[in-house]
């Protein structure tokens, strides 16, 4: 598949003087790179399961000033209390509505870069992260300084709409800095008719850090997303990560953690609502780079008729690395015939003292579950609701923040009430 | 209450029940005993309208109505009950919310009001007191890492929520102490009235020392063969089964 509808849009990137020049020799070096690596195809054994050649064959344009609202959008529906918010319209970020917690320092891309002594991250060559430092337009540089507990939640609004097939390349970078906390949301909502979000996420987390991140995606079910989340974690760190992906025509999130330093610790929650023809796709990378590191995946899908997934977990322990524990659990829960699911756990151990499990199931609704509920006179139709409401609250629940849990399991209950009537 | 006329029951066209004869009146308390393998569950499961029990032959009637032809919930909101042999798990389901789901459903099949969370809590802390459990029991999920104990007396705590006419427990005695045994059978003790009728199945005369049943009768080879009162258990816990085996054969 060739580049050349990207080649297109590239020029024209290059040419809006609202972009520093100063970032485009890492665009350029980066597009070149995947040029040379291409997009992913199903003969690569980590896109096995997933087709995304409506993206690299689809003819996104770049977000233009016209793609900007002309009055600022509406922001009520997604109303989260005691969260401060900053809102990004397809790719334009609305100054009027966003605000940020104190103590939280928002870098220029140019000061981030000056802070990264002038290197710029591409996460590996993986083509999608290639593309979002090509191509990156929006997004946020948060640093939390030394010591700093930030209370109040940071959420990103990305909103999507329209029918003009823009792509945006949002571009997170969150650094906590030692000792320090944060909760993060992102929530990606919207209505574009078509839409392609390609989102490159880079965290960092010192000594000592703590970072809760919650990522919801809900935007419309015409558009094609793809999330690159890369974790550095020093010593003592902690990253909890939560996430929700119910929106979507397709979906795939790359997370890629590397615990470096003795106690860090992940725990990666992922819970999966999919429908009609929707194909959602976790795939997941942990590596134990450093001994004592603690990691923990807990992926959860619940598929609706012919909808597709895909759950990809890899740990990888590293040689040195001993007295690491390591756990992957996929549960996927099957609601019509046409569903489908993919599940692939792995652990690839190089060390010898280890703790590690896996495990993944994949079925139907328990139907003796079931009748035990039905037989406490609860009609079919209400217990298989409180059963897949069951199955998920294991992952809902995990979300450690009390307001965004309840907000959380609303708005789930009433997604699955609509799906289930 | 209710009347089972000739049942004949198969699971995977195999025959287990052939030809069960039952009449349980209001307040009536009915022991059913027997060995493995002679049906008593599946007289349990195909009372409460488990799938894959298929009646071929006879006729349920309960407090008027054909049970037969109603599904497993209308058969619980017209007040029919089953404590089950083996309790099953529901991960990630709210022991609370289930419980207050199915009273709910119960009531308003009877046309009362729904309960709100305030007052059901106050309702269900004093049932749990009735079965000894506290109250962090309804906080996990339904039966998920009980013990056998505790979930047994979960269905108990079931039953006495529900508040229905006829109450099966099957072997709800098995594999309790003698604790929970004396728990469970207070629970269900407490809970008899002279409009309340139970069925209760079991291989042990134990628990009977802590009940007094009116009948008891016994299931061999998928029909009750015999019945007669506390006395028949009496003799089935000193002789074993083989002398009605062998009356059988006198008779037949």
């Amino acid at each position: 598949m060739s580049l050349s509808n990207y080649k297109v849009e590239f020029k024209k990137m290059l040419n809006r003087d609202y972009f520093s020049k100063s970032l485009h020799p890492f665009r350029k070096e980066a597009f070149s790179q995947l040029e040379k690596t291409g997009f992913p195809t199903r003969k690569w054994e980590e896109w096995r399961f997933t087709n995304i050649s409506t993206i690299s064959g689809g003819e996104y344009k770049i977000s233009e000033i016209a793609d900007a609202p002309q009055n600022p959008p509406n922001i009520d529906p997604y109303k989260m209390n005691g969260v401060e918010s900053i809102v990004i319209y397809n790719g334009h970020f609305q100054k009027e509505l966003s605000s940020v917690p104190d103590g939280v320092s928002l870098l220029s891309g140019l000061d981030y870069l000056e802070r990264k002594n002038g290197k710029f991250d591409t996460a590996n060559n993986s083509p999608f992260d290639l593309l979002n430092t090509a191509f990156a337009d929006c997004g946020m540089c948060i640093v939390i300084e030394k010591d700093t507990q930030i209370e109040l939640p940071i959420r990103i609004l990305f909103i999507s709409n329209g029918d003009r097939s823009i792509m945006v390349n949002p571009r997170v970078n969150i650094d906590v800095e030692e000792s320090s906390s944060l909760t993060f949301i992102e929530q990606h909502v919207g209505d574009a008719v078509s839409f392609f979000q390609n989102e490159s996420v880079f965290i960092s987390l010192e000594n000592s850090a703590q970072l809760n991140h919650i990522r919801i995606q809900s935007n419309s079910d015409f558009t094609q997303n793809m999330a690159n989340i890369n974790v550095n974690q020093d010593a003592e760190s902690q990253y909890n990560f939560w996430q929700l992906v119910e929106g979507s025509k397709l979906s795939r999130s790359n997370i890629c953690v590397q615990l470096n330093g003795k106690n860090a610790q992940c725990d990666l929650n992922s819970l999966v609502l999919s429908k009609k023809n929707q194909h959602i796709d976790n795939y997941i990378i942990v590596n134990h780079n450093s001994p004592q590191t603690h990691s923990s995946q807990f992926v959860k899908s619940i598929l609706f008729d012919n909808s597709t997934g895909v759950f990809n977990g890899r740990t990888v322990v590293k040689e040195n690395a001993q007295k690491i524990t390591a756990h992957q659990t996929n549960k996927n829960l099957l609601l019509s015939k046409k569903a489908n699911m993919n599940s692939n756990p792995q652990l690839e151990i190089y060390a010898d003292d280890v703790k590690c499990s896996h495990g993944s199931t994949t079925g139907q609704i328990d139907e003796d579950a079931l009748f035990y509920l039905q037989s406490r006179g609860i009609n079919k139709m209400d217990a298989m609701e409180l059963m897949v409401t069951g199955f998920a609250n294991e992952v809902l629940d995990k979300i450690r923040h009390q307001e965004i849990k309840k907000v959380l399991h609303k708005e789930f209950t009433a997604k699955l009430n609509r799906l289930m009537s | 209450m209710i009347t089972i006329k000739n049942l004949k029951v198969s699971v995977e066209d195999k025959e287990i029940l052939k030809g069960v004869n039952l009449d349980v009146k209001p307040g009536e308390l009915h022991v059913i005993m027997g060995r493995n393998g002679t049906g008593k569950s599946t007289l349990a499961n195909v009372l409460v309208g488990k799938e894959k029990y298929k009646v071929t032959n006879g006729t349920v009637c309960f407090n008027g109505e054909n049970l037969l032809d109603m599904s497993p919930e209308d058969r619980a909101c017209a007040g029919l009950f089953l404590s089950f042999q083996y309790p099953v798990a529901i991960p990630g389901v709210n022991n609370m919310y289930f419980l207050k789901a199915a009273v709910n459903a119960v009531r308003k099949s009877r046309g009362e009001e729904e309960i709100d969370a305030v007052d059901f809590l106050s309702m269900i802390r004093e049932k749990l007191k009735m079965v000894a459990l506290d109250e962090s029991f309804i906080h996990r999920p339904v039966n998920d890492g009980f013990s056998g104990g505790e979930k047994k007396r979960n269905e108990i705590l079931q039953m006495i929520a529900l508040e229905p006419k006829l109450s099966i427990l099957d072997e709800t005695d098995s594999g309790l102490d003698i604790d929970a045994l004396k728990i469970v059978a207070q629970g269900v003790n407490d809970f008899r009235s002279p409009e309340r009728s139970f069925i209760l199945i079991t291989h042990y005369q134990r628990i009977l020392n802590y009940m007094q049943p009116d009948y008891v009768h016994v299931l061999m080879n998928g029909k009750l063969v015999k019945s007669g009162t506390m006395e028949l258990a009496k003799d089935l816990e000193e002789k074993g089964y083989s002398w009605i085996e062998k009356e059988m054969a006198e008779v037949g």
